[in-house]
């Protein structure tokens, strides 16, 4: 059974697990960035020797799209046997069967993320490259959201009444931010058959979600200022991250264009008049990629909040029964409040 | 306001609203996600625009069928090939590294480069169409016609090799066209511009002799006899555009002080002389806002030639069924502003006012010559002082 010791280790683990998705996320979009999902032609191994036994010298001094493309798989393995570290340290730890099963589910995630990107590269395939980009977003968030429910913080969760009204919104955001994903993702894995027509829909229905999450971001953090309580309070981080993160998020997709396409203003500035696209250039690199990334950020940030508001929601109810799922979900400090005062 | 909308479970206003946002997503993961087969495209709106009369299906009939005598010539995206029987106009190793998918062989030698760096905004068949282009100012080049803007050789040649190796390693400032000067110097990509250059050769090359075959076929001749002589004479108009090399004299590196002004005033008589009309369209100022803007030759093609009013859109409209993007006029250069496309240097802004620039309204200046009027030697470079005099203002000079 748990200890609390124990229940520190399944935060860690998580944690550490959350922490190195995120550069593999970079990576992966660097792989996108420079179109190197082929420049290793084989998989499982590389250029026909084991992954971990590739030399050093010919993946670190070879091409850069060589460079990428290894590295991914290497940072990608990794996060598989952290996630397998993160499995026997919840089933032997963590006393909410749900959190070892999310567990467990985390490292299938994990493992069918990794074919996904074996298959891409032994069929070619740039439209499971594009499914493969869509979903890695999401096993993070996962990853990210084990991180949060094995948390002291969730396991502390005060009962109260508010945030139901900011728990929808955090949802509408969260699918919002997914379907956004979606559509960012097709933006990056646009194939050349497409017509001009679709490619353009999609900027622009990309260009109206940013808008609608941005309104959605601020009417979040406009709700968690007026409420003045402690929950509302709690709440203020994950909305802060939210609102930093839809900024930079904003200067970071006007920033992608003008990497990719310049500026359709050229005439505003002799600067921007000027300015050439770089072709592969370090810096717009970054940038796009960057922006991908963020948007991964946006997704767990929103998830952070929904998960936060949420938690609440459902300890708000004990006049109530609680049904046998929410009894697991429950921490058992609150289990025990609740039948001193009666609730079954 | 989400709490009242979550709340009005069946109103029908939201459930048609949750169903049209399934359906849309449901179409953008298909119609994102359904592989399409990698093919060249046919040149539909050529063949409109020649024959704007005709039925749709007569018109992709004959679209197709040039098509396909244009890939037993040429091969496909994938297998690239030269006609047989016509001297080589390309280096057709490099043509086959820049064709195909984008990865590496098992001897780490990079295919696809042309997929990896070019299709998005020039599309497949190298038509301009590629997925990007519609939100792009000014659109991709069109290959196919064979016209390319900044070159060392005069209006109706082709570019040279190193014209448009120039292109693709210093891009085109405030344009999409990105400058690949970083793969260019890296020991690993050195090679690659050179390969893509060869690409795009013979993209226009095999482009041009479909839009040759298309009229042809429009003036109902035989186009299995004709095409191997059209593609001998469009490789050959490529493999002699060295020859046609436009010399430039030696301008002496920066004037300075006071003989710097009088060339400036000189050039700016010049600038606003009826013989040269430079402020028609530049504008007196220089800034680009001249009363005459015309659009590009890629518009009028399909357009003023085959008698549809651009600034129409009742009339322009139907041939987007074709693939033709919304026509846009090709403003001036704002001089003001610094950013020449083809380069800043004294050579560059000697080569566009000579040679002027291909398919866009930017004529070649009329030059004196025994007794015809036209701008002396002289003349030519005092304008290259005044052009670069325009923008020493916003260069902080």
């Amino acid at each position: 059974m748990g200890t609390d010791t124990g229940a520190k280790w399944v935060f860690r683990w998580a944690a550490l697990v959350s922490f190195l998705t995120f550069p593999l996320i970079w990576l992966g979009g660097l792989v996108t960035t420079h179109d190197a999902g082929m420049a290793v032609p084989d998989w499982p191994g590389t250029f026909g020797y084991n992954l971990f036994l590739y030399p050093m010298s010919a993946w670190i001094y070879g091409p850069f799209d060589l460079f990428v493309e290894h590295g991914h798989r290497l940072l990608a393995s990794v996060v598989g046997l952290f996630a397998i570290g993160l499995c026997i340290v919840a089933y032997r730890n963590e006393p909410r069967r749900w959190l070892v099963s999310t567990c467990f589910l985390f490292l299938l995630a994990i493992i069918v993320q990794g074919v996904l990107g074996g298959v891409r590269v032994l069929f070619d395939a740039r439209t499971i490259a594009m499914i493969h980009g869509c979903s890695g977003p999401l096993v993070f968030a996962l990853g990210s959201f084990i991180a949060m429910a094995s948390s002291s913080r969730w396991q502390r969760a005060a009962s109260t009444r508010d945030g139901n009204g900011i728990g929808k919104l955090a949802v509408f955001l969260f699918v919002l931010s997914i379907v956004q994903l979606l559509v960012g993702a097709h933006l990056r894995h646009s194939l050349p058959t497409w017509l001009p027509v679709f490619f353009m829909s999609l900027v622009h229905t990309h260009l109206l979600l940013a808008t609608l999450i941005f309104l959605a971001v601020l009417s979040c953090s406009v709700f968690v200022r007026r409420g003045g309580n402690r929950v509302f309070r709690e709440l203020r981080v994950p909305s802060n991250a939210l609102l930093g993160i839809v900024f930079v998020q904003i200067l970071l997709g006007f920033a992608t264009w003008i990497a990719n396409y310049a500026t359709p203003w050229v005439e505003l500035t002799p600067w921007l008049a000027r300015y050439t696209v770089q072709g592969k250039g370090f810096w717009e690199s970054m940038i796009v990629t960057g922006h991908q990334a963020t948007g991964s950020l946006l997704i767990v940030c929103s998830l952070w909040l929904t998960c936060r508001a949420y938690r609440r929601v459902l300890l708000s109810k004990p006049e109530r029964s609680l049904s046998f799922k929410e009894q697991d979900f429950v921490p058992s400090n609150y289990q025990s409040k609740a039948a001193s005062i009666g609730v079954e | 306001m989400i709490r009242i909308f979550l709340k009005r479970k069946s109103c029908p206003i939201a459930n048609s609203s949750i169903s049209v946002a399934l359906w849309a997503l449901a179409a953008l993961v298909l119609g994102g996600c359904t592989p399409q087969e990698i093919a060249f495209r046919s040149n539909e709106l050529h063949v409109a625009s020649l024959s704007v009369d005709s039925e749709d299906e007569e018109i992709k009939e004959l679209a197709e069928l040039v098509q396909s005598q244009v890939n037993a010539m040429f091969g496909t995206p994938d297998s690239p090939k030269w006609p047989e029987g016509i001297e080589m106009a390309v280096d057709f190793e490099k043509v086959n590294r820049s064709a195909g998918p984008v990865g590496r062989n098992k001897t780490k030698i990079e295919r696809g480069l042309y997929r990896k760096h070019c299709v998005q905004c020039h599309g497949i068949t190298g038509d301009g169409m590629g997925p990007t282009s519609a939100l792009l100012a000014p659109y991709p080049r069109d290959f196919r016609r064979g016209s390319f803007k900044f070159k060392s050789t005069p209006i109706g040649k082709k570019p040279t090799h190193a014209d448009l190796v120039r292109t693709l390693v210093n891009g085109l400032p405030g344009t999409a066209m990105p400058a690949f000067g970083t793969l260019n110097r890296s020991q690993e990509y050195s090679e690659d511009v050179d390969a893509l250059v060869h690409y795009v050769r013979f993209l226009s090359i095999r482009g041009e002799v479909e839009r040759r075959l298309i009229v042809a076929l429009v003036n109902a001749e035989d186009v299995a006899e004709l095409g191997s002589q059209i593609a001998t004479k469009v490789a050959g108009s490529w493999s002699s555009s060295e020859a046609a090399v436009a010399v430039v004299p030696s301008l002496g590196g920066e004037v300075l002080g006071y003989e710097r002004m009088e060339a400036v005033a000189r050039g700016k008589e010049i600038f606003m002389s009826e013989l040269t009309a430079c402020s028609k369209c530049h504008g007196k100022a220089g800034d680009g806002k001249g009363t005459s803007q015309d659009f590009d030759d890629w518009t009028k093609d399909w357009t003023i030639r085959a008698g549809i009013d651009p600034t129409k859109k009742s009339e322009w409209k139907p041939m987007k069924r074709f693939g033709a993007l919304k026509p846009v006029i090709d403003h001036s250069r704002n001089l003001t502003l610094g950013a020449f496309r083809g380069g800043s240097s004294r050579d560059d802004i000697y080569r566009r006012i000579v040679l002027g620039i291909e398919g866009s309204p930017m004529p070649a200046v009329a030059r004196k010559e025994n007794d015809n009027p036209g701008v002396t030697e002289q003349g030519i470079q005092d304008l290259v002082e005044y052009v670069l005099s325009l923008s020493e203002a916003s260069n902080g000079n």
